[in-house]
């Protein structure tokens, strides 16, 4: 069980990868496929958590540097095949038989995908239609670096604080955050497929998301969001004399945050009332 | 920090990142102002009665610069004697005045990390059950330029 939950989680990688190589109408059908993988990926979590058995988001180093979309392709269908194939060992013949019929159709779509050549790796670091100054691309790239992974860590942190909460109200707030780092790491792994310079997160270490303190994970994630706020304010101030676009963009992102402060705070305070604070 | 080629593919693809399931010890360095840290993980082997680093693996809670540093560092510190290691440690040491601040704390945390692994190993020859050390960065993470200007609001206020 806990080896398919581990290879749910590269499928959905892979394909959420594979998505922001796309330049075509396949790249929408990939992101969704890659949202179906990513509830996969929590179902077999949740079973998990039902029979009592440990686990963690450790999973291997996913390869994407390729050339074609249909190198990338062939290997999401073998490991949607092996997940497969290891679901026979699961115990909810139910759920397995759902996500066996899921598998079926998109190995099927993908195998019938248009090829297209590959230019995410190319390091070229240009952005389409903006030539930016040496400064404003170095200080660009950073950004798609450390926030691709940040986005990443987020979504990770907040589906295990959801995995593991029972109250409908913290989760509502849980699954807004999870769906807005999901927004923000869709937009900059697109810009950095762009840039040219594409990459799969790292690793997540456990003691950030086996969270022991949720008011001061949350206290802290507050003072986060206000440093990724200078963080947009730097890049969009940095890219503006260049790009309007980028620049709007950039202030978007950070105004975003505000939500996200917002509906930590709005956490925090239900922690306190909880505790009669 | 400046970016060339060299750079860039450790960022797109660190080496040695992640756990290493067989490994004998670990090792942490630790920033204690913002909670970054980087934890080494070492499977040692043995040539000719010389102790080596068979294979090793970080992870890190930091920035892109730390992940560069333990893509660096661990790729020249696999196959090292632990002598060799030392001198790994004690070069990169000596360097760190010469990097901006902020990339001098993320290499002394990676370098320190290294060594508390190779130290732990040997304390563990002594004490089988020697807990992971973890050793503490001296350097500040925060630009010289950031310092004095967080200094100067300070005062104001």
């Amino acid at each position: 069980m806990k080896t398919v939950m581990i290879k749910a989680h590269e499928a959905w990688l892979a394909t959420l990868m594979a998505g922001f190589m796309s330049t075509t109408k396949n790249k929408q059908v990939l992101f969704d496929f890659s949202d179906i993988l990513f509830r996969h990926f929590t179902w077999l979590e949740h079973e998990l958590i039902d029979l009592g058995e440990s686990y963690s988001y450790d999973r291997d180093i996913i390869p994407i540097k390729v050339e074609k979309l249909s190198d990338m392709l062939h290997d999401i269908i073998k490991r949607l095949d092996e997940i497969d194939l290891q679901l026979l060992s699961s115990p909810d013949k139910d759920l397995n038989g759902r996500i066996s019929s899921d598998i079926k159709y998109m190995t099927k779509v993908l195998s019938h995908m248009k090829d297209e050549c590959i230019t995410a790796f190319s390091m070229e670091r240009k952005f389409p239609g903006v030539v930016l100054s040496q400064e404003a691309t170095d200080a660009l790239t950073l950004f798609l670096f450390e926030e691709t992974y940040k986005e990443y860590e987020l979504i990770m942190i907040y589906n295990y604080l959801k995995a593991h909460s029972t109250d409908a109200y913290l989760n509502r707030i849980f699954q807004i955050l999870i769906d807005e780092s999901f927004f923000h790491l869709k937009s900059f792994g697109d810009m950095g497929a762009k840039m040219g310079v594409l990459a799969v997160p790292r690793i997540v270490m456990k003691e950030l998301y086996q969270v022991e303190d949720v008011v001061q994970f949350l206290k802290d994630g507050i003072n986060e969001e206000l440093a990724a706020k200078e963080e947009c304010k730097k890049l969009s101030e940095a890219v503006s004399k260049d790009s309007p676009e980028l620049e709007g963009f950039f202030d978007f992102i950070n105004y975003q945050e505000n939500y996200h402060i917002a509906l930590m705070k709005d956490a925090l305070a239900y922690f306190a009332k909880e505790n009669n604070e | 920090m400046t970016m060339d080629a060299q750079l860039i593919e450790h960022m797109m693809n660190p080496k040695n990142y992640g756990t290493l399931e067989a490994a004998d010890v670990e090792g942490i360095g630790k920033n204690p102002d913002n909670g970054e840290k980087v934890a080494i993980y070492i499977r040692v082997g043995k040539d000719e009665d010389e102790l080596y680093i068979d294979d090793i693996r970080f992870q890190a809670i930091g920035c892109t610069t730390t992940v560069v540093a333990g893509s660096m560092l661990t790729e020249e510190a696999k196959g090292l004697n632990f002598n060799g290691v030392y001198n790994l440690v004690d070069a990169t040491m000596n360097l760190l005045d010469k990097l901006p601040s902020e990339d001098a704390a993320c290499s002394e945390m990676v370098a320190l990390a290294i060594k508390a692994a190779v130290d732990t190993y040997e304390e563990r020859k002594k004490n089988p059950d020697y807990p992971p050390i973890t050793y503490m960065v001296t350097k500040s993470c925060v630009p010289k330029d950031e310092e004095y200007k967080t200094e100067n609001t300070k005062e104001k206020e």
